[in-house]
């Protein structure tokens, strides 16, 4: 046992969870203090708000009195997987990147041209001739494919001419913003069937192309859950033992500690560092292509003012796992938990849905705060030790 | 009697978490000598300079200046005091005049403006006196080690400072550089200031110092007046053990040609010159060639261009009969190993296992891995093996970060991995850079086991002891040429220093 508490694994672990704690206390502060000087709402109301936030993973409503109920709530759980689904991947994008000493800010990119081959492909390849499993593979892959090649190019700038890789990649975000609305607007999947809303593309559903729920809908009725929650765990996995457990994981790691050690030991550095943004890519495009081929969400492809927040909200998903792929699967299911408990604060009770933002907010800045929570957790340690030792003389 | 000493320190002891760097230490300066601080690497020297200069406060003992006890809370108070410091690495101002650096942080000013003036004539005054030349309007950046060393003398000279600390001030220079310095030190000895001279060099505290004092792992070993002592005592009392200073080795028997280089040429990466320019050179299986050569005459690019870290842009490299002028890192890697200057960027992954750091070149070798998976098992064995055989010491063996290790076992496991990777050729550079006498004494001793065992050995040292002693054949290197070809056996320190200096040069027909 305590081994285990002096494990450099639980001590991360242990500066997340405390981050995450205070994240929630100040939100809960920011709740009660608008609770108690709106005009709408009353300390009681504030009380709510502030169970909700915790527990509204788990809230089922409101009795007959108005008081809140609480119990196993499936639809809760099941779209807080599948909103999960596209964080992990972003997620691990942001964190296999920076294990091998990139940051990744390009994944809200990458995630968009994900999004474009994904759907362009779905839409596109006609389900009366081909059998919409082969157009969901082709989709998939061709989505990770895109992410790719479009994660390649501020890999091959930082390579062979030395540009950092977040300004190289801060440019192709918005040039894959603008790419993807242009693309879409000369396209011919613009929704004009369910002409309610405009500005959204046909759902993949309209082609006969979805992630098949895999049995997930039994367990969790009446929600957007789909297989791709799966896939992504299998893809964290499967990063996981690509980095710490074969020769290529070994060689990126290398580049990304000492790119000059690498180079010096035959490693091709430049190569390697053009594969791990290529990897980072794909692995972004893919939980775009997961969310999207889910069949039942609407994209709208109006997106050259603004980017993707799923790609952004990798960078706070890798940071609070300590870019541990394994722990990035928590974090991704985390964070939105904190996005069901928001709707269901819009729901039950009068706090506007921006208040939600704020405590996310709170708790992303925290995120980065985590290091610091280590780096005190390990002091102490330290502390600790050296009394022990005093104590056992 | 009391003022004998111009300062004392009296029964430092300075803990840090875990370490006692100085264990009741008493260091007593007295006026008008030149005092030599003794000791190996983590020995202590450098936290007692500090508490002397008021970076570190210790926990027990006084400082006394002429029998007076002061108190020294931050460097003002030693400047104050008359303390003054040249580091081992120079703390000037790269793009400011030399005027400027002599004067930063004692300007003298009228109503806000500087006075350069007055303080011109205060410097080229002193600068005659003690006959330490200057150009006082050039940059930093633009003048040669040994004047920029005569810069911060000046500037210790510039704030009337009777105490004078040099930290290694021998280690960039040439004999020649070596010899004035010497004499200005004893110049300022006879004006009466008291000099506090930090070494490890033998040969040069047996020729300047009055008495020594020995540090060895935080402890005070003792004082000796160097005229009743020697270098094989000094060297003792440093390591604690008695000390080969001098390498044994057999005379070479060398065998056939390994390395062939011709004509080559590297690009510098700070002018448009080559940094190395028409080099050619041979070494055989069972020599040690050494190129000998101040810092920074292209001996850093000729090895980046022979190990394949840079380009280079003309000539050719033949290694055991294979053209690998063209060839890839790796492939070079095939048939040499290589010891790099920079352990921290070149030879270590420091964020990586010492394991991870042992297999640096061969985890795609098939004993470590299996169908891209690595064999964690075989790496932890290998290391330690590596580690046993090589003495690498850590805080926890094969699983301790390379960056909490000292530099010493850094080398040291640097030294196991390439000398086990089996390679006709060991291209080992400033390999002994910054270590101790034993570990220095290893590591030359171990060069000299790899030659006696065949393998090609091509050195590139800045330490004219470690050229002299260790080396078969000497190359020196002058501004990215090759200058001379010197036998160790029949040539001495002078000699060797006006070749490194430029002042003497064989014809080009005399080389070849």
């Amino acid at each position: 046992m305590k081994k285990l508490r002096e494990s450099a694994g639980f001590q991360s672990v242990l500066a997340s969870v405390l981050s995450i704690l205070i994240g929630l206390l100040v939100g809960s502060i920011v709740i009660f203090i608008v609770g108690c000087t709106s005009k709408n709402l009353s300390p009681a109301v504030a009380w709510d708000g502030i169970r909700l936030v915790f527990g509204g993973l788990f809230s089922t409503g409101r009795d007959a009195a108005g008081a809140l109920t609480w119990g196993f709530n499936p639809t809760n759980i099941g779209n807080m997987l599948f909103r999960a689904t596209p964080l992990i991947m972003t997620g691990l994008s942001v964190a296999m990147a920076y294990k091998t000493g990139l940051f990744n800010i390009g994944a809200p990119g990458q995630y968009l041209i994900g999004t474009l081959a994904s759907l362009m492909i779905a839409l596109g390849v006609p389900s009366e001739s081909v059998p919409p499993a082969i157009i969901w593979l082709l989709a998939f892959f061709g989505g990770m494919l895109a992410g790719a090649i479009w994660g390649a190019i501020p890999g091959m700038m930082k390579a062979f001419l030395n540009i950092n890789e977040v300004l190289a990649c801060i440019m192709t975000n918005w040039i894959a913003a603008n790419l993807v609305t242009w693309m879409f607007d000369i396209s011919n999947f613009k929704n004009v069937v369910e002409s309610t809303k405009t500005g959204y593309i046909y759902k993949t559903t309209f082609n006969n192309v979805a992630t098949p729920k895999m049995g997930l809908d039994k367990l969790f009725p009446n929600s957007q859950v789909n297989g791709g929650i799966l896939i992504a765990i299998v893809l964290a996995i499967g990063v996981y033992v690509m980095m710490s457990k074969t020769t290529f994981g070994y060689e990126l790691k290398a580049c990304g500690s000492n790119r000059h050690a690498a180079r010096y030991a035959g490693i091709q550095d430049k190569r390697n560092i053009v594969l791990s943004m290529a990897i980072a890519g794909a692995l972004s495009a893919a939980g775009a292509s997961l969310y999207w081929l889910a069949g039942n969400t609407e994209f709208f492809w109006s997106t050259y003012q603004s980017l993707p927040g799923t790609g952004f909200n990798g960078i706070p998903v890798a940071l609070l796992a300590a870019c541990h792929p394994i722990g990035v699967i928590f974090t991704a299911i985390f964070m939105s938990m904190l996005d069901i408990a928001g709707l269901q604060l819009t729901n039950l009770t009068a706090y506007n849905e921006y208040i939600t933002d704020v405590i996310i907010s709170v708790i992303v800045y925290l995120s980065a705060f985590s290091l610091v929570i280590k780096m005190w957790l390990s002091s102490r340690k330290k502390k600790t030790e050296k009394t022990e030792g005093g104590s056992a003389k | 009697m009391e003022t004998q000493y111009a300062i004392e320190m009296l029964n430092i002891t300075k803990k840090f978490p875990g370490i006692i760097a100085n264990d009741n230490i008493t260091l007593q300066l007295k006026q008008g000598e030149i005092h030599a601080l003794l000791g190996e690497n983590g020995a202590g020297k450098s936290t007692l300079m500090s508490v002397l200069f008021g970076l570190y406060q210790p926990e027990e003992g006084v400082i006394k200046k002429n029998g007076q006890v002061v108190s020294i809370k931050d460097p003002n108070d030693a400047t104050a005091l008359g303390i003054g410091m040249v580091h081992q690495h120079f703390k000037l101002v790269d793009v400011f005049t030399v005027l400027d650096n002599i004067i930063l942080g004692a300007e003298t000013t009228k109503m806000g403006f500087l006075q350069r003036k007055e303080a011109r004539a205060k410097v080229e005054e002193l600068s005659k006196r003690y006959g330490l030349q200057v150009n006082l309007d050039a940059k930093v950046e633009d003048i040669t080690v040994g004047m920029q060393q005569r810069v911060e003398i000046l500037k210790m000279l510039y704030r009337d400072n009777e105490i004078l600390i040099f930290d290694e001030p021998t280690a960039v220079l040439t004999p020649q550089e070596i010899d004035e310095l010497m004499a200005t030190m004893k110049e300022f000895s006879r004006e009466g200031k008291s000099i506090l001279f930090i070494s490890h060099k033998l040969n040069e505290i047996m020729a300047v110092a009055d008495r020594v004092s020995v540090l060895r792992k935080g402890k005070y070993i003792g004082t000796v007046e160097t005229k009743d002592t020697d270098k094989q005592a000094l060297s003792n009392m440093m390591v604690g053990r008695p000390v080969q200073l001098e390498v044994t080795k057999e005379p070479a028997k060398p065998g056939e040609e390994v390395l062939k280089v011709e004509h080559f040429s590297v690009p510098s990466h700070v002018h448009k010159r080559n940094a190395v320019n028409d080099v050619s050179l041979t070494v055989h299986s069972g020599e040690i060639v050494c190129i000998a050569g101040i810092d920074g005459n292209g001996q850093t690019e000729f090895i980046h261009g022979l190990t394949g870290l840079d380009k280079s842009s003309g000539g050719t490299v033949t290694l055991c009969g294979q053209d690998i002028s063209k060839a890839s890192i790796r492939q070079r890697g095939l048939n040499m190993s290589h010891i790099p200057e920079d352990r921290h960027k070149h030879g270590l992954v420091l964020d990586f296992t010492l394991e991870q750091n042992m297999v640096l070149q061969r985890y795609q070798e098939k004993q470590f891995q299996n169908a891209g998976f690595i064999n964690n098992k075989a790496v932890r064995d290998y290391a330690d093996t590596l580690i046993e055989r090589f003495d690498v010491r850590s805080g926890q063996g094969a699983i301790t970060t390379a960056r909490s290790m000292s530099g010493g076992n850094q080398q040291k496991a640097i030294i196991a991995r390439e000398i086990d990777r089996d390679k006709s050729l060991i291209v080992a550079v400033q390999p002994t850079r910054g270590l101790d006498v034993g570990a220095i004494e290893y590591i030359h001793s171990q060069l000299v086991a790899e030659r006696d065992k065949g393998k090609a050995v091509l050195l590139v040292s800045l330490e004219l002891d470690e050229v002299m002693s260790l080396s078969d054949r000497i190359l020196v290197m002058y501004e990215g040429e090759i200058v001379g070809e010197l036998d160790p056996k029949q040539t001495d320190v002078q000699e060797l220093g006006l070749y490194m200096a430029g002042a003497k040069r064989q014809g080009k027909e005399a080389q070849a």
